[in-house]
């Protein structure tokens, strides 16, 4: 009988300590969604960003003529300027 | 029943029904974590697929600019030189150091910019012959920051130092026959200036440094010189009434000088008849009638050209002796836009 007793007198101080572990794994699954709610919100305006990549080829082109004309200032200066 | 296993059942009780209730709890959270990231996924993937082509075009991108710095920096250095650095330092802050690296050199690199000023270093790149585009190579800056004119100074090498000047000018040396043309030399006599020899030509007068009071000239009898009005100069110079030859009555009214009086101005020297020694002799004279004739239109004939250009054969040159007395048509008055013999100037005649 005495055993009984002590079951219950350990069953007593064990409860608060299960509630409260209970508690914290509740509030951090809680605390999650918001967080992914605000990731969502960025990829989704990353990706509204990245529209614009395309333009990129439109740059590279551009980026060929510039190089080009470059070169050909460049020649233009080498026939000009003496050399060192 | 024993109380203590009541007891027992009781708090086994609560334990499960705590479980119960937060693990449920926390499985709705976690379904609605994962609906959430299958949103963010959604984001993700359209990111991903974006910007899959931005990777080749970024290298060929890349590439272009790459091909185009190269370039021009190895037209920079073929141009530049050993200043190809400093210039591209003086330009883009630490990157000398990068573009030698770049084009495969070493060495320190030298900030053109701190040791030109902007001018300079253009004057110098483009006049490379100069001392100050030909001595910055090696060594020391060129150009002091602080006494940029000494050092600049300093390149090209002048008698008495880099700060030294040309003088002052001294008054009376430099040029003269003696090394000037007034040689101030001490005077033995105040008022006399010594060292002046007296001018052979006929020009004015030395000056002899005395103040020397000159008679005056009596006037005279025919009155071409009239007495001046009062209170005017003469030609001699001096007021009338200082004069010991003046009129000695200002009161009276000076007689106003005749219209004749003034001198006329000078008539151009008439071509005076060359003396009889001086004649040449008739056969050597040439055609005087026929040179001596009003020259055609747009000639000249041998009164109006020069005298070395009257030769006959243009072997000898003319004798002044050629200048013959003038016909009487010689005096008339030259056609307009033509000339004469008396249209030429008296010094050619």
């Amino acid at each position: 009988m005495e055993f009984v007793w002590i079951m219950n007198l350990v069953l007593i101080l064990v409860i608060p300590v299960l509630v409260f572990l209970l508690k914290g794994v509740l509030g951090a699954a809680k605390s999650i969604p918001p967080t992914i709610d605000a990731i969502a919100g960025v990829a989704q305006a990353a990706s509204r960003d990245l529209d614009a990549v395309v333009i990129l080829l439109t740059t590279q082109n551009y980026i060929s003529q510039i190089v080009g004309s470059v070169a050909n200032y460049g020649g233009s200066l080498n026939v000009a300027l003496p050399d060192y | 029943m024993d109380p203590s296993v009541a007891v027992l059942i009781l708090l086994i009780t609560l334990i499960i029904a705590a479980l119960a209730v937060y693990l449920i709890a926390t499985i709705l959270e976690l379904r609605k974590i994962t609906a959430g990231l299958d949103v963010v996924l959604g984001g993700v993937g359209e990111i991903v697929t974006k910007s899959a082509p931005v990777n080749g075009v970024l290298d060929a991108i890349n590439g272009n600019l790459v091909a185009g710095r190269d370039l021009l920096e190895n037209l920079l250095l073929k141009k530049a030189g050993n200043d190809s650095a400093g210039l591209v330092e003086s330009v883009f802050p630490g990157e000398g150091a990068n573009f030698l690296r770049r084009v495969g050199k070493s060495g320190k690199v030298i900030n053109v910019g701190v040791v030109y000023t902007r001018g300079v270093g253009i004057l110098a790149s483009l006049g490379r012959g100069a001392p100050i585009g030909a001595a910055h190579a090696k060594g020391p800056a060129v150009r002091d920051p602080q006494y940029s004119t000494t050092a600049a100074a300093m390149l090209y090498p002048r008698p008495g130092g880099a700060r030294a000047r040309p003088k002052s000018p001294v008054v009376g040396s430099g040029y003269g026959p003696k090394g000037g043309p007034e040689a101030y030399q001490p005077a033995s006599t105040p008022g006399v200036r010594p060292g002046r020899e007296p001018d052979d030509g006929g020009g004015a007068p030395e000056p002899s440094g005395r103040i020397e009071v000159r008679e005056p000239e009596a006037a005279p009898s025919g009155g071409g010189e009239a007495a001046p009005a009062p209170g005017r100069l003469n030609i001699k110079g001096t007021p009338f009434w200082e004069r010991a030859g003046a009129p000695a009555a200002p009161s009276q009214p000076a007689a106003p000088p005749e219209p004749e009086a003034p001198p006329e101005p000078e008539a151009p020297p008439e071509p005076e008849a060359p003396p009889a020694a001086e004649a040449p002799p008739a056969a050597e004279a040439p055609a005087a009638p026929a040179e001596e004739a009003p020259a055609a239109p747009g000639k000249l004939n041998v009164r109006g050209s020069r005298p070395w250009e009257t030769g006959g054969g243009g072997s000898a040159p003319a004798e002044p002796t050629e200048r013959a007395p003038a016909p009487a048509e010689d005096d008339a008055p030259a056609k307009p836009g033509k000339l004469n013999v008396r249209g030429s100037r008296p010094w050619e005649r």
